[in-house]
């Protein structure tokens, strides 16, 4: 281990990039789902940097219950402030606290990772509202409020508006659903939040093509009618869904797990999907083109569902790094296209790209 | 895993025309032109016919196999024979550690002459079919290394070394990175161009001793163009440094005026060749550019890449005119089809239509018309906006043409009219990595180093009274359906 460690070192020489740590996790028993995940969002600058500042702020009580978003915080801020460079860390608090917090993730199973990062940043927004709320109550001189994590102050009728934290100024955005009814021609728009898009794959596809599809306008029809508020009964309508916040963290979770119907159970589609370095969403409603970069990819290895591996590629400094639990190395960015997929269904490649982190250019043009 | 087999595995090939004879048979015929047509029309959804293999059926289910295709590992039937005149047309293409030669015109298509390279993998290959005598082969390694060799006798020769050649960057002295696009330059006696994967082109002499000069100037400014000539008139005599990461494609006017480049960092770049200066470029939708082509004319360079468009680059306008939507996955290779001319052109200037093809890692392939005046009107409307990316003045602004020497940042999806293509076609099961247009037929060839070549309807049929059966053709094309129906459209 501290041979990789000293060897990605080396490797780096004198651009070893200033004050960045180069970290792998050890694994206790099948949880690279959780230490893949782990360092894309360590490599998730603004993320790392709003979550070290927290910790910063918000260390002082030791009495302070011990929750996620702390652990991840000290798990982090142990990382950044190791005095090597590189090595191995033991992320032991947080997958006990996982395990604690959530039954899912309490066996030694296989866990998907999407799910852990859904299931990750939701808590991590569940703990920021509660204590602002917590800190609102103190100030409005309501001490009898304690924010002992049952309270559920916003049950007093009053309309509250959804808390912004900076968990979601990353990565949320707004998807719009887009209704046209075929009859009367009223548009009715939805408006929904997400923290990723989960996108539907093909074989020999790009990226680009699935946000497309994931656009493209679906007529419902027959069995799948919509209730037309304005015609007051269930009519043909045309849906589309646009991105009216494309988020400052783009993650596009690629559907490689589907269920097949005549096989009863998951099946891992290793398709070739393939993600370039840059990107744009074209498919907002403004009709912006909001421009992306890859900074992560968590990869899924193996060949079904329920077992295997996954790994992580991140980029850092403008080089490129892979991480395998406990092991670090630093890869050519040409060997990002490795992680694309198989065009033939049999294939001895089985790493695949699963999800993908981009971060929006957009913040130093405006 | 980590091994960039996959890079490797890239083919890039190109026919070649043996000798000048034959490719005085390459003239437009009037035949080809109506046989075109209805080749391109129809719904797209049709079966096309196939050219080569072994005979027998030609349904469209024994194309997902191999057959016909060139099989790698085919190698058995070299043909050695040193009366062997090599007058005929060719296939070079590159499998793995090797390079195949087949007679494009036999029935069987298997090679008939294989090269082993043993330190590297020959990644990229040229051919001048005007090279009077000497070397008119050039193959690029993996590891940066260039031969010249000539053609004819290599195919005189029984063994599986490359014979007779001269070694340019041995061993990576110059460069050692890999080697990615190579080009001849059209009437210069003899120059050819080597790109590399870290940016830089070479210029070569064949005429000049191979003995290489490994004293170029470090490179101070990665991000800026500069160009470094040798000193003592060795090879390669000049460095171009182009961008920073790979240039991924290098091709040059017919007239050999104008070098164009694509690359990692998404920028078309012209170069005037003579004079060493950046005349004009652009910058993808998003992401690298893979592939470039000129038109004949030296008119327009079609681009292709990584925002999974094809691209069209007007050198009167200095920038695109249009983009051409239609693939599902990255652009890999694009070509104009110098053989198609407009069914109905009098041979006038005025609205000239341009036929190209494109092929993409979704395994298909596109053809396109391009009419320019129908491109021309909405590009009449006021630019979009942005400001010029680099120096370009005030009033570059307002110009139709943008200043000489600058390049053109990416522009917005509303600003570029947008191109359908006239016929979508899966034709592989691999991603593609070429397309080339010959007289009778287009080629395609994937990754994995199988081609396959899609005859031009009408042509096999006007032979198969005489010749074999597979050459018949089993296209159904809508006749009333000509290419021409095809307009651009223009999205919002």
């Amino acid at each position: 281990m501290g041979a990789t460690g000293s060897k990605l070192e080396k490797a780096l020489g004198d651009q070893f990039p200033e004050g960045e740590r180069y970290f792998g996790l050890e694994n206790f028993g099948n949880t690279c789902y959780c230490n893949s995940v782990l360092q894309a969002l360590y490599f998730c600058v603004p993320f790392r940097e709003q979550l070290l500042e927290y910790y910063a702020n918000n260390k002082s009580p030791p009495e302070a219950e011990e929750n996620l978003l702390t652990c991840l915080a000290e798990l982090f801020s142990q990382i950044s402030s190791q005095k090597k460079k590189t090595g191995v860390i033991a992320p032991r608090r947080f997958v006990q606290r996982v395990r604690k917090q959530n039954e899912l993730f309490r066996g030694y199973m296989h866990q998907d990772a999407h799910e852990f990062l859904n299931f990750l940043l939701n808590e991590l927004v569940d703990i920021l509202e509660k204590e602002s709320h917590a800190a609102k109550n103190l100030t409005a001189s309501s001490p009898e409020k304690i924010a002992n994590g049952s309270c559920n102050g916003h049950a007093n009728g009053v309309k509250k508006e959804p808390l912004v934290t900076w968990v979601h100024k990353n990565f949320q955005g707004i998807l719009t659903n887009e209704t046209r009814c075929l009859r009367c021609e009223t548009v009715t728009a939805r408006d929904e939040t997400f923290f990723d898009l989960s996108l539907d794959i093909e074989q020999n596809s790009s990226i680009t093509s699935c946000l497309k599809n994931f656009s493209s306008t679906e007529t419902l029809n027959a069995e799948d009618k919509f209730f037309c508020d304005k015609c007051c009964s269930l009519q043909e309508a045309q849906k589309r869904m646009k991105i009216k916040k494309p988020p400052h963290i783009l993650v596009i979770h690629l559907k490689r797990f589907k269920y097949m119907e005549q096989l009863g159970r998951y099946k891992k589609l290793s398709y070739r999907v393939v993600f370039p370095l840059e990107l744009k969403l074209s498919n907002t409603t403004e009709n912006t083109d909001c421009e992306y970069s890859l900074f992560a990819v968590v990869v899924h290895v193996g060949s079904g569902p329920n077992h295997g591996h996954y790994v992580s590629l991140v980029k850092s400094h403008n080089h490129w790094l892979f991480f395998d639990d406990e092991n670090a190395e630093i890869i050519d960015e040409s060997a990002v296209q490795t992680f694309f997929g198989s065009a033939q269904e049999y294939s001895s490649n089985t790493d695949h790209g699963y999800i993908l982190f981009y971060e929006s250019l957009a913040a130093s043009k405006s | 895993m980590m091994n960039s087999g996959v890079i490797l595995a890239h083919l890039k090939d190109k026919p070649v025309q043996a000798q000048p004879q034959s490719s005085s048979s390459f003239g437009v015929s009037s035949g080809v032109r109506s046989a075109a047509a209805r080749f391109l029309g129809g719904n797209g959804s049709k079966t096309l016919s196939f050219v080569g293999g072994n005979g027998g059926s030609k349904s469209i289910s024994g194309m997902s196999g191999r057959v016909g295709s060139f099989g790698v590992s085919s190698s058995s039937s070299s043909v050695g024979n040193s009366n062997f005149d090599g007058k005929g047309t060719y296939l070079v293409f590159n499998v793995g550690d090797a390079i195949f030669i087949s007679d494009l015109n036999s029935r069987d298509k298997d090679p008939i002459k294989s090269i082993h390279f043993s330190n590297s993998n020959p990644v990229c290959h040229a051919f001048d079919p005007d090279a009077k005598e000497g070397h008119d082969l050039l193959i690029g390694l993996n590891s940066g290394d260039v031969y010249s060799v000539s053609l004819r006798q290599q195919l005189q020769d029984i063994g599986k070394k490359l014979i007779g050649a001269q070694h340019y960057n041995k061993d990576g002295a110059v460069n050692n990175s890999r080697c990615t696009s190579i080009a001849w330059v059209p009437n210069s006696d003899g120059a050819f161009v080597v790109a590399h994967a870290d940016g830089n082109f070479y210029v070569y002499d064949k005429s000049k001793d191979g003995s290489a000069d490994p004293s170029f100037p470090v490179i101070k400014d990665q991000t800026q163009f500069s160009v470094s000539h040798a000193r003592y008139s060795k090879n390669p005599i000049a460095r171009w440094h182009i961008c920073q990461g790979s240039i991924n494609s290098i091709v040059i006017s017919n007239d050999g005026a104008y070098i164009a480049t694509v690359g990692r960092d998404g920028y078309l770049r012209v170069f005037d060749y003579k004079n060493e200066q950046l005349i004009c470029g652009g910058k993808s939708y998003y992401g690298a550019l893979l592939c470039c082509a000129w038109s004949m004319d030296g008119k327009y360079i079609l681009t292709g890449g990584e925002d999974d468009l094809v691209q069209v680059w007007s050198m009167e306008e200095r920038k695109v005119v249009a983009w051409g939507e239609g693939h599902n996955s990255w652009v890999s290779g694009v070509a104009f089809d110098s053989y198609w001319s407009a069914p109905n052109s009098d041979g006038t200037d005025e609205n000239v239509v341009y036929r190209f093809g494109s092929v993409g890692q979704d395994t298909q392939l596109l053809l396109w018309d391009l009419e320019m005046d129908e491109i021309a009107v909405p590009m009449r409307r006021p630019p979009g906006g942005s400001p010029t990316f680099s120096t370009g003045s005030q009033s570059s602004h307002w110009d139709n043409a943008c200043p000489v020497g600058t390049l053109q940042p990416a522009p917005s999806m509303r600003d570029i009219p947008k191109i359908s293509p006239l016929v979508t076609h899966r034709v592989h099961t691999e991603p593609l990595s070429g397309l080339i247009f010959t007289h009778e037929s287009v080629l395609s060839v994937c990754r994995e180093g199988h081609i396959k070549i899609w005859m031009r309807p009408g042509f096999g049929e006007s032979q198969s009274g005489n010749s074999d059966s597979s050459l018949s053709t089993s296209l159904k094309e809508k006749p009333s359906i000509s290419g021409k129906a095809f307009s651009s459209s223009y999205k919002q």
